[in-house]
């Protein structure tokens, strides 16, 4: 079936306030629908103002360590050059870099590789220049919960495929205990192609726990061919797996119908959506190809390189924290039509959720998995 | 004179929806200096020119591509930009 006929039928089931008379058609635009129209159902309109009230963040990421404390196949971190950045452990320095991002317009700090509670000094200077972020840890060392940010628990399915991929004993139950009822803390559960069927049994743990988890699809490492790379028929099962975990656990898990749809498509990120970060885009006018950096851990970066997750295989790449960027700055292609338009404030709606401190997801706006819009055309010269 | 006059109407009543879209504050559409780098002086991203030109879309039904976006950096240069899909339909 055709996306014309999808939308056709759509816009059938929806139609515009006032009757369809009202709409009008601009030419170049898909659904006939004016956005004026898209925002006039209070609950709507209701999670629009919601939203847009964030639309002023603007990220960027730094590498906060050259160490981890244990060793995954199909680790991000060490693949690339930027692992043998030189160690910047200068307090001053990173204090000075956080002043200066500030100083640029960045909004939003992701603290990531390659195992930031290993630097507990830096993530609270950090905090203290920078309040709003994220710290990205596998979870084997509680932060200091005066270091306010949201913190991203990996999880790559039970203990034993843990001991396995990550080389980590008891992982799950070590990451339970350091941040169960901990407000800043989401588990992010990678479905890799081997553990889609063990993700309803570490879910059900998490609940039990109280924790809350959203969900992420491994994106291959460039050059990685091995057993966690999904194929066709993983991303079906992923998919599924997904809506299922939804309705299962819908208290704790952050995800969103739309969520699934975009991370799962056989097309990747940047196939549907056209990837907004500096690696893929060379445009520097505006968002993320104007602001977005990628910090090293000595502190230097590097436009071709930078994007949420250095060394992802891009044609691979179905990584939540660049979906959270990527799809998000798409509003324009998802104002077409009202099921289109719910499902993009869903998406934002949980990316928030994720990132964001004190915001809490709303009601889901579209409950079917909507057929994405139609991929961007190559960029103008 | 009568498309100077075309060009002054478009040029406040963008400003106009600027400034609703954007919540500015202590600004009118008659004193919003339409030279005004709309990202580099005042702090406008890609969300927020999404959102106006959506309204803009709305208000004047024309098409605005999305790749056009980073040229329309002013007032006068969307004004002018509009003008021209207005003309050419």
């Amino acid at each position: 079936m055709g996306s014309e006929s999808v939308k056709e039928r759509q816009r059938a089931a929806s139609p515009a306030p006032g009757g369809a008379g009202t709409a009008v058609v601009v030419p170049g635009v898909t659904g006939g629908w004016k956005f004026s129209e898209l925002l006039a159902p209070p609950e709507v309109r209701a999670r629009w103002e919601k939203v847009r009230t964030y639309f002023f963040l603007r990220e960027s990421t730094y590498d906060m360590t050259n160490r981890c404390n244990i060793r995954c196949d199909g680790c991000y971190y060490y693949e690339g050059d930027k692992q043998f950045a030189r160690e910047n452990d200068d307090p001053e320095a990173w204090r000075d870099l956080m002043r200066r991002e500030k100083a640029r317009g960045i909004t939003y700090v992701v603290l990531a590789g390659a195992e930031p509670s290993l630097v507990p000094e830096r993530l609270s200077v950090c905090f203290s220049e920078a309040p709003l972020g994220c710290i990205a840890t596998n979870g084997v060392r509680r932060i200091d919960p005066a270091v306010g940010y949201k913190i991203h628990i990996s999880v790559w399915g039970n203990d034993d495929t843990s001991l396995r991929v990550r080389k980590a004993k008891g992982l799950l139950g070590r990451q339970i205990e350091n941040y169960a009822g901990d407000p800043r803390a989401v588990f992010v559960y990678t479905f890799t192609r081997e553990n889609i069927g063990e993700c309803a049994g570490v879910l059900d743990t998490l609940a039990a726990d109280d924790c809350r988890v959203t969900f992420n699809v491994f994106s291959s490492p460039v050059g990685y061919t091995g057993p966690l790379r999904h194929d066709a028929a993983s991303l079906a099962r992923t998919r599924a797996v997904m809506g299922e975990m939804m309705d299962r656990h819908p208290g704790h898990v952050l995800f969103s119908p739309y969520n699934a749809v975009a991370h799962t498509d056989a097309r990747g990120l940047h196939d549907l959506y056209r990837c907004a970060y500096p690696r893929r885009n060379p445009s520097t006018a505006l968002g993320l190809g104007r602001s977005f950096r990628q910090y090293r851990a000595d502190l230097t970066w590097d436009r071709n390189a930078a994007c949420c997750v250095p060394d992802t295989d891009c044609d691979d790449c179905r990584h939540y924290a660049a979906g959270s960027a990527v799809v998000t700055s798409r509003l324009y292609r998802h104002a077409t039509d009202p099921q289109t338009f719910r499902a993009w404030l869903d998406y934002v709606d949980t990316y928030l959720a994720v990132w964001v401190m004190g915001y809490e997801k709303g009601e889901t706006l579209c409950r079917e998995m909507i057929v994405p819009p139609e991929p961007l055309p190559e960029r103008k010269p | 004179m009568s498309e100077r006059k075309d060009i002054r109407t478009l040029i406040l009543r963008i400003a106009e929806i600027v400034i609703e879209e954007l919540k500015l504050e202590d600004i009118t559409p008659e004193t919003f200096d339409p030279d005004m780098d709309l990202v580099d002086e005042l702090g406008v991203d890609s969300m927020d020119l999404a959102t106006v030109a959506l309204v803009l879309q709305d208000e004047y039904a024309v098409f605005i591509d999305e790749d056009d976006y980073p040229n329309l950096k002013t007032i006068r240069l969307i004004a002018e930009y509009l003008q021209t899909k207005l003309r050419t339909g």
